[in-house]
Order: structure tokens, then sequence, then C-alpha cells
């Protein structure tokens, strides 16, 4: 069991960060209080894992080969990653850096799965522009909708705000289903857990990080959206909800932060705003191409560390 | 279908519409103080009754404004909208100030309007008023997201342009005129503060047509 705390860690880690995604639009604007918010998000989390983890944690255990100290290494050098790259403040893919500590371990291994991890990269990069497509579809589709009844302002409020909660809910369980392989997968993989103890126990690790350690995030990660309108927030969060959830059905892993960013640019597009920054746009680029590599390089460092061994001089 | 899930929204929907009247109460009862008393050039007996009465709708605004504030600050409505209302109370709030400060003006300082200003004045507080009442309506008009916004600010915005032309006019005829000049300035005043209610609802109207192309979908 106790190796399996460095894959609780990440699970807490992730469940405070990417909570923010999903329902930081209607705590930070004071839609929704925290700990309703807390409570629904951890609630679906779990039941996203358990339900639908299952695609993604078979495709991150079929990676590699591991063994149970591997299994370790790998979450260890995630975490790491993790930790550094918040630091810098560049913004982060526990998905990549959970894929990229496991090329460290495939490479130690030579062992590497190319047609896995070709379609876990194509998904990288399919994350923003998919849910960017999503995110005007979505768009096009609800404004007819609603210029259609157009509701008076008490009842557009009242429609964005029981929208937000049910998008909010949804996103969840998609981030429960899909992230969960990030946390617990390489412990399939190690033949530690099964596939369901492993949903169980990464969707329980994401759900006490967002009760305990969500509150900040989710209170002010969330105001970069209330720049965007409430109709053009909840459309962004169906997104990201919906693009996730697809990722989560081909079983691959992706960022929740990414995925909000594409939504963010495809509303954008569709309303002719720019609602993101270039010194936004350089950081998030620079953060795709060094997760997976910083990652990569503290599980082979970590490994090489572990295996040193003193030589008496003879 | 779920009104019973939003009963915050719907307080707070109620409090506008009755903030509304009360606004229409307002400067009914600052119109009828000015015509059928003042500006007849007849004492007329009412007037102390139309102060009152108008001072007391303007008190019931403010306290409604109160009162919506609390109710939306108790998380009612997304906060965009909040504070789209709070903005809009708070002119609103300006303009009936103005109804209860111009009359109190007039009593305090026991003002007289002469007879070559009476037709023009008179003019003056009819398309003020009919400002407020079109900004009654471009209100409504927000709240429930129907059409005809652009075009109610488009006719304020004649009539604030009238206004203006009118005040030159009177106060030219006030500073021309034989009184003497500490009469000419009490009198000045009140022109401009009865200006200043067309210009205050010019620019309301102009932030109505703003926060309803915020919510343009």
């Amino acid at each position: 069991m106790f190796s399996l705390l460095g894959g609780v860690f990440m699970g807490w880690a992730l469940g405070a960060n990417d909570a923010a995604n999903v329902f930081g639009t209607a705590v930070s604007s004071k839609m929704l209080k925290f700990r309703t918010a807390a409570i629904l998000a951890a609630i679906f989390v779990i039941l996203g894992a358990v339900f639908s983890g299952r695609a993604g944690i078979e495709t991150i255990q079929n990676l590699t080969n591991f063994d149970l100290h591997q299994a370790v290494i790998s979450s260890v050098a995630a975490a790491i990653t993790v930790t550094i790259m918040t630091a810098f403040s560049l913004p982060i893919s526990t998905s990549q850096s959970v894929v990229g500590s496991i090329i460290g371990i495939s490479i130690i291994n030579r062992q590497v799965n190319f047609d896995g991890m070709g379609k876990v990269v194509a998904c990288w990069f399919g994350t923003p522009v998919g849910c960017a497509i999503i995110a005007i579809i979505l768009y096009k589709l609800l404004s007819v909708i609603y210029n259609r009844f157009k509701p008076n302002m008490f009842e557009s409020d009242s429609i964005i705000r029981a929208g937000m909660i049910v998008a909010g809910s949804f996103g969840a369980y998609a981030l429960g289903a899909n992230n969960v392989a990030n946390v617990t997968a390489v412990f399939v993989g190690s033949g530690t857990l099964s596939v369901f103890n492993a949903a169980l126990i990464g969707g329980l690790s994401i759900a006490f990080g967002i009760i305990t350690n969500g509150r900040h995030l989710m209170e002010n990660i969330g105001k970069k959206l209330v720049k965007l309108d409430p109709f053009s927030a909840l459309v962004v969060l169906l997104a990201v909800g919906i693009t996730i959830h697809i990722y989560s059905i081909i079983g691959v892993p992706v960022s929740s932060s990414q995925a909000i960013i594409g939504g963010v640019l495809g509303v954008g597009i569709i309303r002719g705003v720019n609602t993101i920054k270039i010194k936004m746009l350089f950081n998030i680029l620079i953060g795709w191409f060094l997760t997976p590599f910083v990652a990569c390089f503290f599980a082979l460092a970590i490994e090489f560390i572990v295996h040193l061994h003193y030589i008496p001089h003879q | 279908m779920f009104s019973f899930l939003f009963k915050k929204e719907r307080q707070v929907e109620l409090l506008i519409y009755e903030y509304l009247d009360t606004f229409k109460l307002t400067y009914e009862s600052f119109s009828n103080a000015m015509n059928f008393c003042f500006l007849n050039e007849i004492s007329c007996e009412n007037f102390e009754f139309y102060i009152k009465q108008t001072h007391k709708y303007e008190n019931k605004i403010t306290d409604i404004s109160d009162e919506i504030n609390s109710v939306m600050y108790t998380k009612a409505l997304i906060p965009d909208s909040r504070g789209d209302i709070m903005t809009l109370l708070s002119e609103f709030d300006i303009i009936s100030r103005l109804f209860k400060d111009i009359l109190h003006m007039m009593q305090v300082q026991k003002l007289v309007v002469p007879g070559f200003i009476i037709q023009e004045t008179k003019e003056l507080v009819r398309i003020s008023v009919e400002c407020c009442e079109l900004l009654t309506k471009q209100s409504i008009a927000l709240f429930t997201n129907t059409s005809g916004i652009r075009e109610l600010l488009s006719l304020i915005d004649t009539y604030e342009s009238h206004c203006d032309n009118l005040e030159r006019r009177i106060i030219s005829m006030i500073i021309d005129s034989d009184i003497d000049w500490f009469g000419k300035l009490q009198l000045k005043e009140l022109i401009e503060r009865i200006g200043n209610i067309s210009d205050g609802a010019e620019r309301v109207s102009k932030r109505i047509n703003i926060f309803s192309l915020k919510r343009r979908v």
C-alpha cells in the first residue's frame, strides 16, 4: 500500500488543480458555494473514474511493461514535473507529465509501444483544437435555441446558473473518467491493482484533492473565464466536458486546462474577440513541449539514482 | 416549470418592476407639482402635497433599491447581471433625487417662474418627463429581452437635444430680462436642474443599450 502513495499524491494534486477547470467559473463568480461545488465535483469524479475510467487506464498501462518499482518512479517523476512546472507558472498537464515519465521508463525497458504513444500524442494536439471546434458548434447551436425562446434577463440568468451546475457536474464526471488513468494506471501496469481498484483509488484521491485543496484554485483560477460573457462561459464549460468525455471513450487521458484554453479560443473566434493574450499562448506552447521531456528526464534520473551502488574501494 | 428553484431571481424581478412603478409615480408626482401648481401662476394648495408625495416616492425608490441589492447579494442572479442592475438603479436614483431636489429648491427659495418663460419651462418639464417615461419602457425592454432598445435610445437622444436647446433659450431669456441678478441666477440654476433630468435619462439610456448589446447571443 505504501507504494501507492505516489499515485495518491498525484491524484490529490490533480484534483486540486483540475477541478477548478470545471467548477471554477461558477465558484469564483459566487454562483455556487465552494462546498456545494466540491461535493458535486467529488461525487462525479468518483462516478466517472469508476464507471468510465477503464479505457484510459488500459491505454496508459499498455504503453510499456512496469514492475512496481518502476510504477513508483513513474508517479514520483510525474509529480515532481507537475510541481516544477507549476512553480514556473507554466500551464501544466498531468497527462503529459505521466506519459513523459512512462516514456522514460520505456526507454530503460527498451520497450516503447509506438502505436499507443502515437495515439496519445495525436490526442494532445487534438484536445485544444477539438474543444475549440466543439465550442464553436455548441455556441452556434445554443445561440439559435436561445434566440428562438428569447428568455428574459431573469430566466436567462436562472438557465445559465442551472446550466453551469449541470456542465460542471458533467465536466467532473468526464475529468474523473479521463484523468484517473494518470493517477493509478501505472499500478495496473505493474500488476499491483486491478482496473476497478485503480479507478476507485484514483477517483477517491482526486476527490480528496478537490475537497481538501481545491478551494483556492476554484475561487481564483476561474476568474480568468469571467471576462467571457456568461453564455460563452457556459458554452466553454460544456465544450470542455464533451471534449474530455470523448477522449475518455477513446481512452486517452488529456489535459482539462488545455481543453478549456481551446474552448475559450473557439468562443473568441465566433464572437470576433481576442480572448487569450499572445504571452499566454506562448506559455501554453512552452508547457506543451517541455512537460513530457522534463518528466521523461526525471524518470530516467530517478531510475539512475536509485540504481547507484556504493562500491567499497578494494 | 422550474420556477421553485429560482425564487430569489423571481423576487428580484418583482422588486425591479415595483421599483420602475414607483419611479413612474415619482415623475408623475413631479410633473403634477410643476404643471398643475407651479407653472399655472396660481396659488395651488396641493403643491405641498405633491412635494411630500414626490419625497415619499423617492424614499421608497431608495428602500426598494436597497432591498434589490440585498436580495441580489444573497446569491440571486449571476454577477454580471447584478453589476448591470446595480449600475442602472443607482443612475435611476440620481434622476429621482433630481425631482425631489427641484421641488425642494422651489419651495425653500420661494421661486416664482416669471410669465415670459412659463411656456418654454412647461415644455422643458414635459419633454424631460417624457424622457423618463421612455426610459422606463427601455428598461422593461432590457429586462424582458424585447426589441426596440436602440430605437428608444435614439428617441431619448432626440428629446435630450431638444431639451438642451430649450434650456439654452430659457437661460438667454432670463439673462436678457429685467429681473435682478440674484433672481436671474436662482432661475438659471432651476432651469439647469430641470435640464439635468433629460441628460440623466440619456446617460441611463446609453447604458441600457450597452447592457443589451453585451447580452446579445
